[in-house]
């Protein structure tokens, strides 16, 4: 062993003294996993591996994604350009007119527009925000040497894996991706004659979810039982991080909604394969009624829903929980209001559950029925609130670093707030009216979950870049990268809440022949030029990223930022099994900042005499 | 996890098979009874023999968690982690089947609109419809079936 | 308020950390939860069928739909259905004692009872593949046409059927009819109402048989993979590798969850399809 290599291994005196022996070397597991290339890097069982295999997956999409909707926007602003210089890209997709002038394909728009919120949603924003970050931080942050089942949880990526490769393959066949928009409604989708995307694109589509849909089981049910069993002694459920808290209730949304999901995908598989007619009724196809009648349209919309609301705050809470840890550690204060925060996010998952058709004020629900929808989305705002105000007084009179992933905790509130509002708005049902399906709702969802989410991820990869790869990222490009995204975010979505509110409908190819929106015109020109220039700023972070791969500055020290959790008393180069020898055992909560003149205390000190417990 | 000796937890299992024979006899006997198959003439309100039927399930399904599935030998955290989820499906039940209802409902209302302002037009004979495997709802759309054949008539928007 | 080193002092709770809160293995949480999740992917088509049943102006009664029994027994409601019941309840209690004899680790018993039940299982499938045959290819149901109808007003038959209904004969509102299949044709009825409208029968509404198809399908798939895992858990339990493991016969006991809740869901399906 080298100087380096002892020093890495050296342990912890607390660990060694007061640490728990699980007896790991006596196990048959060990070192075993890791014996060639395949098993280290490709089929690698070891938590923190999956969660690099997520995390890069994930911006993989997310750059996919990201170009995709440059080439809407640019249709949507310059709707007469020649974009014959696509063509190298698009192939066909780029029909070439008079004199050459090349033309976005329309039906190739939607598939793009399709494709974008597929992508974002749920392989950016699902797997790789949750998957990355409950596979890293769940087992360090509890105590513990790996998920319950290592398994599963490499199943659980390789599910994931085989699902983009679907996707991805449906981009290149010949009758193009689906293109019925990311919520697949029927009768779009379930009639295959009903749009060229629709579909072999969608069949690829649908197969791609339902495997989707497996992997995220899969690794629910790992998150789950390996925070409720695999806790370190003293790791008592009021001393997690609230990363781990927010990590279990998303898994326990992600478990009782995607099946519903899977439930209205596979009725939908059987109208479009066996000629069934769950959601088909009172069809006409050129003034002919299709003899497909009996079922509804709708039941896929409630089913859908069902997964769908809830899957927004699968979505978010794995970025709020995120922000509560790195915010209270860059404050150098406790998170304000840990119970609060537990209890909002709890009551948030229970909510989620019954608010879904808010969504559908406009399909025809109820009116009735939609009362009751409306008073409990309203109510969720409540403890959003309660959250809201805990990370603005964790900030206040914080000491705070300003790093960059402090930053992107900052902006992170900020957007949140924003797109919060939006959310009551819309979640009256009168005033949906107006603007259902407009460019307010594009603009609501983006700003609280689109950005917000990515914020928050973003928040996760600048500081626990050391953890997953031994290096940091550079600040300077990171805050550069922080300003122009947000600058650039609030540029692109905050006239959309305008021209939303002008009655700018979502999802149409272009504008110009409609009197009403030619004023916005503009505005389209400057939302598109402002997207163009905060997607350019993504390709610094996605530099900073693969160059500090390599060549970042070196991690030293096990505990860089002096953070109490648990992650950071494993070696600097992370091991299988995490803890060289024993487990550290738990001895407080996980944010004792400046407490008793102390800048921080790990969670594995004792307390000492006459100390109080200040974690209630 | 044998809570019960050998000898109790056998007669538990066969106890079983006894409770869960009988209630589902019991319920094919009120399904029977009350839709007239047993006694001549003798119905049961449907509300009645409906509730009596889901109540009767919900204990088999309760003696299958409980005692098959040794519900009861778990800890009480592990019962309700498993039970108290599913209370999220009584929202789902109301609501799904309230709209259910309204699509019923909006059909009906569909048939009172005057037949010219309706997407099919009315095939105007006897009401002697030809059959096409379609389902009696179908006359209820006020979209008779033979609206779907060709040289039906179009729909408003195709008439000229 | 603590003042010393509590985790010394303060009584140790399951929650503590470094046990099992639950005093359960993680697979069996696993495969609880994993059941929890299955039950809202039912509950999603059992709703589902819920809700296009109450938008439907009528529904197809049970006891006539299911009342015929092999051998070319017919009028006999719900009774081969009630012994599909009974198969599965029995299977569910070989299953209870396989799973006892694993906890006295007599591995012969273990195997005798998973193999009544794997029995069990197969027997349960037998009896839904002659059911749906029975319904397709002599019924003519299919996922796309309903011939089992409902007459929504009272009238009198014009025609016969050659089975059960002569010409002339009465019904009410109300009443269930089978529209039989001759060749190739179909041969709806003719009736004259009490108005005196001549009308012909209707299809019944096609989710009907879509969803008793869909939904005991996927059920019936359950019972399959059941089956599947069933028998590569005996082969195991034969050549005696859990006698060896730490937790023992814990496998026949996950998989004896999953077993019972293939049962679960059919008190559910049996409820809404063959009952109400
Ligand atoms: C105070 C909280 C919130 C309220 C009251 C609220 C309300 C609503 C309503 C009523 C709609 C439907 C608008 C329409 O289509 O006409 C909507 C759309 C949406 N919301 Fe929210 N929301 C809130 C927070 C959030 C959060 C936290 C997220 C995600 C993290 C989110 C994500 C979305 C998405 C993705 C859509 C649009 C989906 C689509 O149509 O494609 N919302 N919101
Ligand atoms: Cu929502």
């Amino acid at each position: 062993m080298s100087v380096v290599q002892q020093k890495n291994m050296e342990t912890d005196p607390l660990i060694r003294d007061l640490g728990h022996d699980d007896h790991f070397h006596a196990h048959h597991h060990g070192d075993k996993y890791q014996t060639n290339f395949l098993t280290t890097y490709i089929f690698s069982q070891d938590h923190k591996m999956i969660a690099r295999q997520y995390l890069i997956t994930g911006v993989v999409w997310a750059i996919v994604g990201a170009l995709m909707s440059l080439v809407f926007r640019i249709q949507l602003a310059y709707p007469d350009a020649d974009v014959s210089w696509l063509r190298p890209f698009l192939g066909k997709w780029i029909t070439l007119g008079d004199g050459g002038v090349g033309r976005l394909d329309p039906e190739f728009y939607y598939a793009l527009v399709t494709m974008h919120g597929t992508i974002l949603v749920f392989f950016v924003l699902t797997a790789g925000l949750s998957g990355t970050f409950s596979n890293l931080l769940i087992p360090m942050q509890i105590g513990a040497r790996d998920m319950a089942s290592p398994f599963l949880n490499m199943l659980s990526y390789w599910f994931f894996f085989l699902s983009s490769l679907v996707m991805m393959y449906s981009l290149f066949v010949s009758t193009g991706p689906f293109s019925g928009g990311w919520t697949a409604y029927p009768p779009l989708s379930a009639l295959p004659q009903a749009s060229s995307g629709s579909g072999a694109g969608l069949t690829l589509w649908l197969v791609s979810l339902v495997l989707f849909v497996v992997s995220i089981l899969l690794g629910g049910l790992n998150y789950i039982t390996t925070v409720l069993n695999l806790r370190t002694k003293g790791m008592t459920m009021w001393r997690l991080p609230l990363t781990v808290w927010a990590f279990l209730v998303t898994a326990i949304i992600a478990l009782l909604s995607f099946p519903v999901l899977a439930s209205g995908f596979f009725l939908l598989i059987f109208d479009r394969s066996l000629g069934t007619s769950f959601y088909l009724s009172d069809i006409f196809i050129n003034g002919q009624a299709l003899d497909r009648i009996g079922g509804s349209p709708i039941l896929f919309q409630h089913l859908f829903w069902f997964l769908g609301h809830p899957e927004v705050y699968i979505i978010i809470l794995p970025a709020m929980g995120i922000v509560s840890e790195v915010m209270a550690v860059h404050a150098r204060k406790p998170i304000f209001g840990y119970r609060a925060m537990v209890y909002s996010m709890l009551s948030i998952g229970f909510l989620s559950f019954i608010v879904w058709a808010h969504h559908m004020f406009m399909s025809g629900v109820n009116p009735f029925l939609s009362n009751f929808f409306v008073i409990f989305t309203l109510i969720i705002a409540v403890p959003s609130a309660v959250k809201v105000f805990n990370w603005l007084t964790t900030l206040y009179g914080g000491n705070l670093r300003l790093n960059t992933q402090m930053l992107f905790c900052i902006g992170f509130v900020s957007m949140f707030i924003s797109g919060g509002l939006t959310g009551i708005f819309l979640g009256n049902s009168t005033i949906d009216i107006q603007q259902h399906d407009t460019y307010f709702v594009v603009a609501h969802f983006h700003v609280v979950m689109g950005v917000a989410a990515f914020f928050g991820m973003f928040a996760g990869v600048y500081n626990w870049f050391p953890k997953l790869f031994g290096r940091f990222m550079n600040d300077t490009l990171g805050k550069i990268h922080f300003w122009l995204t947000i600058i650039g975010a609030y540029a692109v979505f905050g006239p959309m809440h305008y021209i939303g509110l002008g009655g700018v409908p979502r999802r149409y190819y272009r504008f110009d022949n409609f009197d009403a929106f030619r004023d916005f015109d503009d505005l389209n020109q400057f939302i598109t030029i402002a997207a163009i220039v905060t997607f350019f700023a993504q390709l610094l972070f996605v530099v900073n990223f693969f160059w500090s791969i390599w060549k970042g500055r070196k991690l030293t020290e096990k505990n860089p930022y002096g953070s109490n959790s648990l992650e950071w008393t494993t070696p600097v180069n992370t091991i299988h099994g995490n803890w060289p020898d024993k487990l550290p055992v738990v001895q407080r909560w996980a944010y004792d900042y400046g407490k008793d003149g102390k800048d921080f205390i790990p969670q594995h000190k004792p307390m000492e005499e006459g100390e109080e417990d200040s974690s209630h | 996890m044998a809570h019960l000796n050998y000898e109790a937890a056998k007669r538990v299992a066969y106890r079983g098979f006894v409770i869960l024979g009988v209630v589902t006899i019991v319920e094919v006997f009120i399904a029977l009874l009350g839709k007239g198959y047993i006694v001549d003439g003798f119905h049961l309100s449907r509300p009645v023999m409906y509730l009596s039927m889901i109540c009767l399930s919900l204990y088999k399904a309760y003696y299958i968690i409980f005692e098959f599935m040794h519900m009861r030998y778990e800890l009480p955290g592990l019962v309700r982690s498993v039970l108290f989820p599913t209370i999220l499906l009584i929202w789902v039940i109301i609501a799904f089947f309230y709209e259910g209802d309204t699509w019923f409902h909006w059909r009906e209302a569909a048939r009172e609109i005057p037949a010219e302002m309706q997407l099919g037009k009315p095939s105007g004979n006897s009401g002697l419809v030809p059959v096409h495997p379609t389902d009696s709802t179908e006359s209820v759309h006020g979209v008779p079936a033979d609206s779907a054949k060709p040289e039906g008539h179009g729909g408003p928007s195709h008439s000229h | 308020m603590m003042t010393t080193d509590q985790s010394l002092q303060k009584p140790v709770s399951n929650w503590d950390g470094g046990r099992e809160p639950f005093k359960a293995s993680y697979g069996k949480l696993m495969m609880w939860y994993f059941l929890l999740s299955d039950a809202f992917t039912f509950a999603g088509f059992l709703i589902s069928y819920g809700a296009l049943r109450f938008s439907s102006p009528t529904w197809p009664v049970p006891d006539f739909v299911f009342s015929s029994l092999p051998g070319g027994i017919h009028h006999k409601p719900l009774i081969f259905v009630t012994f599909m019941t009974f198969v599965l309840i029995v299977s569910s209690v070989t299953m209870v004692r396989a799973v006892q004899e694993g906890h006295r680790y007599n591995k012969k018993g273990v195997a005798l009872w998973m193999m009544l039940t794997i029995v069990g299982g197969l027997i349960f499938l037998a009896c839904q593949a002659w059911e749906w045959s029975t319904l397709m290819g002599k019924e003519h149901m299919t996922i796309h046409v309903n011939p089992f109808g409902t007459h929504i007003e009272s009238g009198t038959y014009l025609d016969g059927d050659g089975h059960d209904v002569q010409k002339g004969d009465q019904f009410v509102a109300g009443k269930s009819y089978l529209i039989h299949k001759h060749g190739d044709e179909w041969a709806p009825l003719r009736y004259q109402t009490e108005s005196g409208e001549v009308k012909q029968q209707q299809f019944g509404p096609k989710a009907f048989g879509a969803l008793f198809y869909f939904i005991t399908g996927f059920h019936g798939f359950h019972v399959f993979s059941g089956v599947v895992f069933l028998s590569i858990i005996l082969v195991n339990v034969l050549s005696g590798i859990y006698a060896n493991r730490k937790n023992h016969y814990e496998m026949v006991e996950k998989i004896g969850l999953y077993w019972h809740f293939v049962d679960l869901v059919w008190v559910f399906v049996f409820l809404v399809f063959y009952l109400l």
